[in-house]
């Protein structure tokens, strides 16, 4: 099980390289998006913010997210961090993420543009 | 009589049945859309297998391309791997042949592609070869994939950035349900009007608009200016459609047959029946020579 704390490293991980690739600034600048990411087997929630194409996150709860990503605290550290993908556990339904299709397909695709080969 | 049955997940009102002769060989060619019913369509493609002479599979790609780099999509090989007798075949492997030939046909035959004119293609990871082909011949590319595929309002504007940004996401994106990636059943008959607002203007600025018909016609907007459509399946309904929106030129990359033209993937299926090969051993210069013998040509028409 992985800890909140390492939860956040993930997170700012993902937030660093997001910010590295100023081609993903172009690509959301018209996506604003708050993401509530829990985590189902301990404690813990973040908030992703999608904002005129910058990206930031903050530990703690949104009132109003537009997504909510919920898994267990491993496949949340070992996605942001870009040790997996989204895809297999989505597939297998360790990963639900709760919004609409186009704004879950558009996350899959940010982090595959991050962390993609 | 050699029967070839395409199976699509996309709309049954498209489904329709022709007789036709091709080198002395009288074909029945008919099409079966299972409205997106994936477990229909499987049941389907069981019922044919070693009824048929070969099995197209419509509205659903079994590959997607990285340059040379295929992708197989997951829902495509399930569909496959569910005939054992029959060859089945998605049209992927005439594709790339026969649309980069269209593309070369129009730039020697017609105005319709000037170098440097303005291209929209609204996804080229499912037709490198024709997205090659254009940017060969000095075209103005704007790939429209992460546009209409993922809502991302991002051109890519070269053959590399294409492929760089397919390697990144085709190996995963290929194992997502296909609905995700693109409009299968009554998504087929509407179109996506949030996305027309939101985009539309990609349209309105291309000269000419390239790729599959469904997303052609999915994200299409009004108030067109002539342009040139490059697509391959159309029916009589949806001439009347682009020309409602004010396509002035329709060129469709398969052969017209009783007032339509069909996917790539039956004239595959029709051309492995004529090559009598394995599917796996026929290249693109067979399919290159079939061609020149049933003297194949793109269909040009004003509207």
């Amino acid at each position: 099980m992985a800890t909140h704390g390492e939860i956040t490293e993930s997170l700012r991980a993902f937030e660093q390289a997001y910010a590295d690739d100023s081609r993903l600034k172009v690509m959301n600048r018209d996506w604003d998006r708050k993401v509530l990411i829990l985590a189902d087997d301990l404690e813990s929630a973040h908030t992703m913010i999608l904002k005129d194409g910058e990206l930031s996150f903050s530990e703690g709860k949104t009132a109003d997210p537009d997504l909510t990503v919920i898994s267990n605290s491993d496949i949340l550290a070992d996605m942001f961090f870009g040790d997996i993908t989204p895809t297999e556990p989505y597939m297998n339904g360790s990963l639900r993420i709760i919004g609409p299709e186009d704004d879950i397909l558009r996350l899959d695709f940010i982090s595959l543009l991050i962390w993609g080969e | 009589m050699k029967k070839i049955v395409s199976v699509s997940l996309g709309s049954s009102k498209r489904d329709h049945s022709v007789n036709t002769c091709l080198l002395g060989i009288d074909f029945e060619i008919s099409r079966r859309g299972t409205d997106g019913n994936f477990d229909r369509a499987l049941e389907l493609l069981r019922e044919l297998d070693g009824n048929v002479d070969a099995i197209g599979l419509g509205g659903i790609d079994l590959y997607l391309y990285a340059g040379k780099t295929r992708y197989a999509v997951s829902d495509g090989l399930k569909l496959m791997e569910a005939v054992k007798k029959t060859p089945v075949v998605d049209g992927s492997g005439l594709k790339n042949t026969l649309e980069r030939e269209t593309v070369y046909y129009l730039s020697k035959n017609t105005q319709l592609l000037p170098p440097g004119c303005k291209v929209l293609m609204v996804s080229a990871a499912d037709r490198f070869g024709m997205a090659g082909a254009l940017t060969e011949l000095g075209c103005d590319m704007t790939f429209g994939d992460l546009i209409f595929s993922a809502g991302i309002p991002y051109p890519i504007k070269s053959v590399e950035e294409l492929e760089e940004i397919a390697r990144k996401t085709l190996p995963e994106m290929t194992r997502l349900p296909f609905h995700m990636l693109y409009p299968t059943g009554e998504k087929q008959d509407t179109q996506d009007e949030k996305k027309v607002e939101k985009y539309g203007h990609y349209y309105h600025g291309a000269e000419v608009i390239a790729g599959d018909y469904h997303l052609v016609r999915r994200y299409m907007p009004g108030n067109l200016k002539g342009q040139v459509v490059i697509t391959n399946t159309t029916t009589r309904d949806d001439v009347k459609f682009l020309k409602e929106k004010g396509v002035g030129w329709l060129v469709t990359t398969t052969p017209e047959l009783e007032g339509r033209s069909f996917g790539t993937n039956v004239m595959e299926a029709a051309l492995v029946v004529l090559l009598g090969k394995n599917w796996e051993d026929i290249t693109p210069g067979d399919y290159l020579e079939l061609m020149r013998r049933l003297d194949m040509k793109p269909r040009v028409q004003r509207l």
